[in-house]
């Protein structure tokens, strides 16, 4: 049993549908892609995995079970969103934008210091930057920052959206292989993502237009596919 | 010249009072809460009923005062904040400044708008500080506001108080975190309404006090205070409510004693933020966030 199953999922903005029936599943410990165009409904697919969408037809189960609730249960379930945009703390400094992505453990002081350790060993720079203002960073450093914070709360599924967007090719590749680096401690991942470099180190590969998902399939297999190619291109 | 400047001290502890509320709700919610006063005097009220007109215990007032604000608090938030958090700031604003109009008016359709005397927290004749005849409650109360702007500041140092910042510089991120943007608006407004509450019950029983006296007299210069201060600045706030005090009461002093010119609290007011504002735009103690 995969640990996300996505079926027939409809959601969207108010009266506006975006999602018009998605099918996806994520195995526990992979590192899932989800590709697409803008506006083809990938953010909209993690925001309602995340809470912060109502699902208005479908169902999302995560463990086995209808994921439902606010965000803050879900992100106390394990299931963490790292936001398009990085979406830091602006005026708050790099520490204590890490310390609130604890929110939900706050109270467990040993868990949260090594979360921050590990956080540190993957982002030596935000140790570095630990007491300068999140709004401060470059680009690329909050983007680290905003999946660093992510991962303060030990997730379970970590749903990374659009950590390349505006970032240099040689900064792609360093939050790409940090996010590698995370599923590989054990973190299921799940990313949207409309660069298709980022298929090399899926497992498996989904490819979203208009609002429904057209291919799914292993990372390799996708990064080769005709239909990949269709998608991005609209031949 | 120095009995003016302890009153302007003592003064001035309650504009800080009020300002500490102000400057917690514009940390939070970047709103200029006029309904700060209210709070108090919605306190002052619900305690004299229970103390003069039931004739209950003192403490029992204190309680029942303080509950009444947070109430009153809470359903602010509920009926007039939250429908309005997409609206802009100055809808919100004036929305606030109804709220205290609204309340006053309730106060005076209740209880009528006679002066009243409100018993002190402790009795007890003035002492004498630099000449000026100072009340026990006037002690307690600039201690109640060092103390609470002590522990407002600390507040924002804990994890509950960085969320509230969080909340206010991004809600989706706070969200993302797990933090419910809800949650922090009660607590929020719950915490101004108490603050409002404590101000209202100590400065009540200074003098003689009617509906509306929270708002009429002190939240302007609380105000003048908070900005002065730097707007987000908790100890600002209790720097600059006795700032405030002081000018006013040495511009009576000064300009009304001597020179004879007319509104000089005002005028020493004003002319004493311009100032500040001309030369530090950020206030005295004024940082982001």
């Amino acid at each position: 049993m995969a640990l996300l199953e996505v079926e027939n999922l409809r959601a969207g903005y108010g009266s506006v549908p975006v999602l018009h029936g998605v099918d996806l599943a994520v195995e526990e410990g992979s590192n899932a892609v989800l590709l697409g165009l803008n506006g083809a409904g990938k953010s909209t697919t993690l925001m309602t995995l995340a809470g912060l969408l109502p699902v208005t037809g479908g169902e999302i189960r995560y463990d086995g079970e209808v994921l439902k609730g606010p965000p803050g249960a879900r992100v106390r379930a394990g299931i963490v969103l790292v936001p398009e945009g990085r979406h830091v703390f602006p005026a708050l400094t790099v520490k204590q934008n890490l310390r609130l992505g604890a929110w939900t453990i706050r109270r467990d002081a040993r868990r949260l210091r090594g979360n921050l350790r590990e956080v540190y060993a993957i982002f030596p720079r935000l140790e570095e930057r630990a007491d300068q203002l999140a709004g401060t960073l470059s680009g690329g450093e909050q983007q680290m920052l905003a999946i660093g914070r992510g991962m303060m709360s030990s997730p379970r599924l970590l749903l990374i959206d659009e950590a390349s967007l505006g970032l240099s090719p040689k900064l792609t590749e360093q939050v790409f292989a940090a996010v590698k680096l995370i599923n590989q401690r054990g973190t299921t991942v799940l990313m949207v993502e409309q660069n298709a470099g980022v298929l090399a180190q899926a497992d498996t590969a989904f490819v979203m237009q208009q609002g429904r998902i057209t291919v799914s399939g292993s990372g390799a297999d996708t990064l080769g596919d005709e239909a990949v190619k269709a998608a991005y291109f609209g031949t | 010249m120095g009995a003016f400047f302890a009153l302007g001290i003592f003064q001035g502890a309650v504009y800080g009072l009020l300002a500490v509320g102000i400057v917690l709700v514009y940390k939070a919610k970047r709103v200029f809460n006029f309904a700060q006063g209210e709070f108090g005097g919605v306190a002052a009220f619900a305690a004299f009923y229970l103390v003069v007109n039931l004739g209950l215990p003192y403490w029992t007032g204190i309680l029942g005062g303080l509950a009444a604000a947070v109430a009153m608090g809470l359903a602010v938030e509920r009926v007039i904040v939250r429908p309005l958090e997409s609206a802009s700031r100055t809808i919100m604003l004036v929305a606030l400044v109804g709220v205290a109009l609204f309340t006053i008016a309730i106060i005076v359709l209740l209880g009528q708008p006679v002066p009243r005397v409100m018993p002190p927290l402790v009795e007890g004749s003035g002492v004498n500080i630099l000449g000026a005849g100072i009340l026990p409650q006037q002690l307690i109360l600039l201690a109640v506001l060092a103390v609470l702007a002590a522990a407002m500041a600390w507040f924002f140092k804990t994890d509950l108080g960085l969320a509230v910042l969080a909340s206010s510089q991004d809600t989706r991120a706070a969200q993302v975190v797990g933090i419910s943007p809800v949650a922090i608006s009660r607590l929020v407004w719950g915490m101004a309404a108490l603050l409002g509450g404590i101000a209202g019950l100590l400065y009540a029983p200074v003098g003689i006090f009617t509906p509306g006296f929270m708002t009429l007299t002190m939240l302007v210069p609380a105000f003048a205070a908070a900005v002065l201060g730097g707007m987000t600045s908790l100890p600002g706030a209790f720097v600059g409510g006795i700032a405030i005090g002081v000018v006013q009461n040495l511009g009576i002093y000064l300009l009304g004693q001597q020179l004879k010119v007319p509104g000089a609290a005002e005028l020493g007011v004003f002319a004493l933020l311009m100032l500040v504002l001309l030369i530090r735009p950020q206030g005295l103690l004024g940082k982001e966030a």
